[in-house]
Formats: structure tokens, C-alpha cells, sequence
């Protein structure tokens, strides 16, 4: 699989110059985070970033397309592998130095849509937390700054007037990306603060996933049933004593789940109300089955984009004691985004979630402007507090502040 | 949560809808059949751009409209044969005439132009966005699609627009860094196109069964010779503007300006300039709107515009949204 793709990334770039429709594009962007605060194992306040992406579409027919991408990374706090190598399964502890990014065939005709290869499929609605976008694994190398990982697999749709049935394969899972047990967002829970601990790796399983998502949409609502059966890509974290008793092992483990969710959204004239909800059951009987939710409610006013609402979760079976699952750890939680276009060329935004236990809040202020036509600046300030027992307590310590320049062609 | 690169994205998709307002269709040949067997309710004009409304109860004497003779001919669905008299440069019989006239003479079954957005901020500063626009089916039931393909930062967004006749637009937006496409709410069409001076309101495409219109004379714009009509809403309409006054060139039927008022200052005006006959139907190449208030400027400038483009049906979906 790994050499096909690779055959196929070369054969695009030499083709490019001769086929009918070529769209080159991407960026260099360099960013600086700053940390106002260490933390017990992590005393870096400045992490330096650096990606350089390139993508490539090309068009030889109507009805066909061959999209692939190509990321380059540097990092100045040991996030970044040390080895050059051209990496397509990103699946490592660290992130790749080059990665292929994206790499897809996409045949279409008479509604009829065919995705193969190393992609982006992302299910739901909801904003800021999405219970049923089980396809879309995570880079939580910075866990408020995460970011997309692609799959490799096939996705097909058929549209026929307002229905849409959508049907996925991924042959192998992609986990996301965890914090570094070294470094500040690995937040490790108090009570396993007295140990010594160590990375005891991942058990990444080797099944294949499907889904399916039926999608019906019209003016006066949207709506979405979806399925899912595969593996959860956010790990249960099993805690393995060693032979010293001062010290564990952290191993992550992919439970296997199977899903079933819906998503909805109703437009009326004075809000759009959104909802999405899964609910995931364990058929090994090995990890937690629950419900996750979020109901939502959109109004635009002004310059202003406001989107306010409530992310829930019932849970019908615990049976892991450690999950990191960000999106269950920010249940409970009223959210809400707010942004305002200040001119053509810069926006702010306004992001946050607080706990209904009021034990943990996040909030992050951000300001983006283009200063030219390839430059743009993007400022960003987070503040994280709560209590050290709460998901977002524990990064409390993580408030920080970014500057990110970015250069588009 | 998004990355932090993704929401600046959202700004640009809406430039766009400044397309609409722009065709009209060139006059036939006296020898060649005009509108005869064309029903009015399919008029195409590329709209009656949203500066042409009001709330009834602010204009005060504007006529019902069962006045209006064409009105009722549009609902009975008769097929005047004032459509021939109004290819040359006769006199209209009315105000509703003129904008029927008007809006017919713009009809196209599809339409592919490259576009060039510049905003002129008061304070001297200045953005640009391009874009290619296709539309496909005519004025009111119409599908478009925008793909932004410059500046970088913003290339590859992309906007589906289904326009009806009797209500706003449905819109949903192709966003690549988050890989989802999203509808977008347009509960507050004042709302300004992401910091282009063009609102919602203005961007869409609307029925002339929607308005009233009064005849209050003719004036010159740009060296041609225009009628001058008051646009005002029905009362089922809601709109920020208490009314809109429109010129319509009287040698082509093609939209001259439009001064949309708040009460009684004009607080946007809308130019279209450069009007050039492609392939039947006169369209303005530049078009420019003024917030008088805000001091800014916002031109839409069109290139490589084409007529009876064939486009696919299935090329306007939100599913082929996320296609590049």
C-alpha cells in the first residue's frame, strides 16, 4: 500500500505540468506559542513551530480527480521526528518530518462520488465538539490546538434530489495523536502523580472500519442518521504496574465501538438550531458505553456570528477507569463561539466552555489579519482553569499566548 | 476545536453574490421573435438586486399591487405582446413593465464568469478576492456556485447558492481547512457580506412579483438616457432598506444604478458601468457599491463572462462542493 501511494505521489507531481487542469497551492507557517507557566514535567515556556504544505489537484477529466499534498515540519521542542523520512500512515508518537497529507483519486459522475486513497471524511454538524466524526482522528500534540489527521480508505456517495447515502471503508485505524508524556498537555491525573511514568506504546488494532450516513438536506431542515463500526481513534488508557513499584507503564488501547448517531439542523428565522448526538456501545464489552450530545443554537446579527450552546453525556456502562477523550472530558460543558468580522481582512473570535460543575473553563480570544495578499498574522490568547480532578483543571497550568505568520502562494 | 486558521476563511465566501445584478438581454433584430410564448414567471432578470425594497408601511402612495396590469397578467400567466413593443427603445407602460422588461431581457440558462472583488476601505486600505462563479437555471429558481481561487490563504473555498423566488437563498459553504461543508444562517440579511459592502439583502436574487414600483421620471446616468423607479416591498417582505430608486437604461433595459434608502438618506448606491453586449445580453463588466455611511467602496469587476455555458446538474450539490 505504502510503495503504491508512494508510486502514485511521484507520478502526480511529474504529471502535473501535462494535464488538463492543475491547482498548485500552500503555505510556509511559522508559529511561536509562549507559556506563561511550567509545569511539573515540562519547564519549556517558547515552542517554535514550522510546516511547510503543499497540494496539488488535478483535473484530467470532469469526472475524475487526483488531489495529493505534501507536509514538511520542523519543531523546536522535540514534537517533530528526527528522521527524514517520507511518512503516509501517520500513525507515530511524534509527527512525521514529511508526510504525504493527502493522496486521492475521486472519480464523480451522475451523482455517483467515489474518494480512494489517503483522505479527509468528516460526519456531523455541531461546532467545537463532534460525537459522531468518527473517521477524523486528531493531532493532541497541543490539545487546544488540535489539528485534522487523514485516513487512508475509500468513501462513496450517492445524491439522488435531497438524499444523500454515504458509505466508508478504512482498512486499518488511524489513532490520533497523543500528548507527549514529557511534555505539558500529557496533564497526568494527580493521583497517578506519585509514580514514575513511562510510554508503554499503543495497541493499535488491525481490523478494518465501515460506516455508513444517510444525509437528507432542504431548505427548511437538515438532517443525518449515520453508523459506524470500528475502532474508537481516542485511546482507553490502560495503567501497567512494573516491577518497580514507584512506576507505571501507560500503554494506549483502541477499543473497539460501533456507533449510531444523527445530526440536525433547523433553520428559522430568528436562529438555526443545531443537534448532534452518538451513541456508543462497546460490543467487546471492554469499554464505556455512553451518549454524547450537543444542542446548539446560531444566530447571525450584525458583523457578529454568535453560537451558543450545551454538550451532554449519559453515561449507560463505565468500564475504563482512564480515557483521554477530549470530547467526552468537555461534556457537561456550556460552549459557545462567538466571531466578528471587523473588515474584509481581519476577524476576532471568541471560544469557550465551562463546566456546569463549574470546575473547569476555557476561553480563547483569537485575532487574524491579512496584511497582504500571501502574508496573514494570526494572534492567539488561551486561558485554561478548574480544578486539578478536571479534564480542563488539569491544564491549567497551560495557558499560553501564539503568534502564528503564515506565507500563502 | 479548530484550528486557528480555519474561521478567517468563513470571512470571503459571500463576496460574491455581487454577481447577480448584472445582465440584461441585448435587443433582437426587429425581424427576430421576441418574448412571445415565454412565461413572465420565469423572468431572469439576474435580479433585482436587494436594494429595491421596503416596508410598505414607509412609502405611502405606492400603488397596490392589483393596479398593475402586468401584475396580473404574471398571474395568470398570459404572454404579453408588449414584449416586442419594448425591444426597441418605445416607451414602457409602467414602472412594472419596464422592470419585467428588464429582468427578461437578462434571462440565460447558465452562466461562467471570472470575478475580481476589490474593497476600498475609508481609511485607504484594500482587499481582493477572485473568484469563478457558474450559474446554472434562471432568475429565482437559479444554482451557483463560487470557488474562490484567490488570494491563497482564502483559494478553494467554495460557496453553493440555490436561489428561490419567494424566499432567501439557501447557502452552504465549502470550508478546506476543516474538510466540512456548513450551511450558512442568514437570519440577519442586513448583515454585511463579511466586511464587503455588499449586505445579504443585496445579494439576492429576487421575483419582480415581490415588489411595488412607481415611474418618477427619466434622468440621464453615465451620458444614457434611464427611467427612474421606486422600488418598494410587498408587505409579506422585510428588508433594512425603507425603499431603492432604480434607473434602467432605456436604449438596452440593462440596470444603470440603484440608490437604496433608511428612511430618507441613500445609504448604499449600486453602479454598473462598462456595459457590453456578451453574446445577447448586455452586462455590466464593473460594478460598484458605495456604503455612504461607512466611506467604503466595494468593486466587482467580471472577466471571460459566458453565455449558455453547458454545466452539470450534478456540479450543484452540496456534495460536489467538496469536489477542487
Amino acid at each position: 500500500m505504502r510503495r503504491a501511494l508512494l508510486s502514485l505521489v511521484v507520478i502526480l507531481w511529474a504529471s502535473s505540468g501535462a494535464a488538463q487542469a492543475v491547482s498548485p497551492s500552500g503555505f510556509v507557517d511559522g508559529s511561536v506559542f509562549g507559556f506563561p507557566q511550567t509545569v511539573p514535567n515540562d519547564a519549556t515556556r517558547i515552542v517554535g513551530d514550522a510546516l511547510f504544505r503543499n497540494e496539488i489537484v488535478l483535473r484530467p477529466a470532469d469526472w475524475f480527480q487526483l488531489a495529493a499534498g505534501l507536509d514538511l515540519r520542523v519543531n523546536s521542542h522535540d514534537q517533530v521526528e528526527d528522521r527524514w523520512r517520507l511518512d503516509v500512515e501517520d500513525r507515530g508518537v511524534l509527527r512525521p518530518r514529511a508526510a504525504v497529507r493527502r493522496l486521492a483519486a475521486t472519480v464523480a459522475a451522475r451523482g455517483f462520488t467515489l474518494d480512494v486513497g489517503k483522505q479527509f471524511i468528516r460526519w456531523g454538524r455541531a461546532d467545537i465538539i463532534y460525537p459522531t466524526d468518527r473517521f477524523a482522528p486528531r493531532d493532541f500534540l497541543n490539545v487546544i490546538d488540535s489539528e485534522l489527521l487523514p485516513v487512508i480508505g475509500a468513501r462513496g456517495s450517492i445524491q439522488i434530489a435531497s438524499e444523500t447515502l454515504e458509505a466508508v471503508w478504512v482498512p486499518r485505524l488511524t489513532p490520533s495523536r497523543l500528548p507527549l508524556l514529557d511534555q505539558r498537555w500529557a496533564a497526568v491525573p494527580p493521583e497517578a502523580a506519585v509514580f514514575s511514568v513511562a510510554d508503554g506504546g499503543s495497541v493499535i488494532p488491525r481490523g478494518s472500519q465501515y460506516g455508513a450516513r444517510w444525509r437528507h438536506t432542504s431548505s427548511r431542515v437538515e438532517t443525518a442518521l449515520s453508523f459506524f463500526d470500528g475502532f474508537n481513534h481516542l485511546p482507553d488508557i490502560d495503567v501497567r504496574p512494573r516491577s518497580d513499584p514507584a512506576a507505571i507503564d501507560i500503554v494506549r488501547v483502541y477499543p473497539a465501538i460501533r456507533m449510531y448517531g444523527g445530526d440536525i439542523a433547523l433553520p428559522t428565522d430568528r436562529l438555526t438550531l443545531k443537534a448532534e448526538a452518538a451513541y456508543v456501545t462497546s460490543p467487546p464489552s471492554t469499554s464505556d458505553e455512553y451518549l454524547l450530545y450537543v444542542i446548539e443554537a446560531e444566530r447571525q446579527t450584525g458583523e457578529w456570528l454568535l453560537d451558543v450552546g450545551y454538550a451532554g453525556e449519559m453515561v449507560r456502562q463505565s468500564r475504563v477507569p482512564v480515557v483521554f477523550s477530549p470530547d467526552r472530558n468537555m461534556a457537561r460543558s456550556i460552549i459557545g463561539r462567538a466571531s466578528y468580522t471587523v473588515d474584509p481582512r481581519r476577524t476576532v473570535i471568541i471560544e469557550g466552555a465551562a463546566r456546569q460543575s463549574g470546575d473547569g473553563f476555557y476561553a480563547k480570544l483569537q485575532y487574524s489579519q491579512a496584511m497582504t495578499q500571501h502574508w496573514h498574522l494570526t494572534l492567539t490568547g488561551v486561558g485554561l482553569a478548574g480544578e486539578p480532578g478536571n479534564f480542563l483543571g488539569r491544564y491549567r497550568r497551560n495557558s499560553h499566548g501564539s503568534v502564528a505568520l503564515r506565507f500563502s502562494y | 476545536m479548530n484550528s486557528r486558521r480555519d474561521r478567517p476563511l468563513i470571512a470571503i465566501a459571500f463576496v460574491v453574490g455581487a454577481v447577480f445584478p448584472v445582465a440584461a438581454r441585448a435587443p433582437r433584430p426587429a425581424h427576430m421573435p421576441a418574448a412571445r410564448g415565454e412565461s413572465l414567471a420565469a423572468f431572469d432578470a439576474r435580479c433585482i438586486p436587494a436594494g429595491c425594497v421596503a416596508p410598505r408601511s414607509n412609502t405611502p402612495g405606492i400603488l397596490g399591487r392589483c393596479a398593475l396590469p402586468a401584475g396580473r397578467l404574471a398571474r395568470l400567466g398570459a404572454t404579453p405582446d408588449f414584449h416586442h413593443g419594448l425591444q426597441g427603445a418605445r416607451p414602457a407602460a409602467d414602472a412594472r413593465t419596464i422592470v419585467e422588461e428588464a429582468q427578461k431581457r437578462g434571462r440565460s440558462g447558465s452562466q461562467r464568469y471570472e470575478g475580481l472583488l476589490q474593497t476600498f476601505e475609508a481609511q485607504g486600505k484594500t482587499s481582493e478576492k477572485r473568484w469563478i462563479y457558474e450559474r446554472l437555471g434562471s432568475h429565482g429558481r437559479s444554482k451557483v456556485i463560487i470557488r474562490f481561487t484567490a488570494p491563497p490563504e482564502v483559494r478553494g473555498v467554495a460557496l453553493l447558492i440555490v436561489n428561490h423566488p419567494d424566499k432567501a437563498s439557501d447557502q452552504w459553504m465549502w470550508t478546506p481547512a476543516l474538510e466540512r461543508d456548513r450551511r450558512i444562517a442568514l437570519q440577519d440579511r442586513s448583515t454585511r457580506f463579511f466586511g464587503t459592502d455588499f449586505s445579504f439583502e443585496d445579494l439576492e436574487e429576487r421575483d419582480v412579483d415581490q415588489f411595488d414600483y412607481k415611474l418618477l421620471g427619466e434622468q440621464a446616468v453615465d451620458g444614457a438616457m434611464c427611467w427612474s423607479i421606486q422600488s418598494t416591498p410587498k408587505q409579506s417582505r422585510s428588508s433594512q432598506y425603507t425603499r431603492a430608486i432604480i434607473w434602467i437604461r432605456k436604449d438596452t433595459y440593462a440596470w444603470a444604478r440603484i440608490d437604496s434608502y433608511v428612511k430618507d438618506d441613500v445609504v448604499r448606491r449600486l453602479e454598473y458601468r462598462d456595459i457590453r453586449n456578451v453574446q445577447g445580453n448586455w452586462t455590466a463588466l464593473q460594478t460598484t457599491m458605495t456604503d455612504l455611511r461607512r466611506g467604503s467602496i466595494t468593486r466587482l469587476a467580471l472577466d471571460k463572462v459566458e453565455y449558455s455555458v453547458l454545466l452539470r446538474e450534478e456540479d450543484f450539490t452540496v456534495e460536489a462542493l467538496r469536489r477542487k
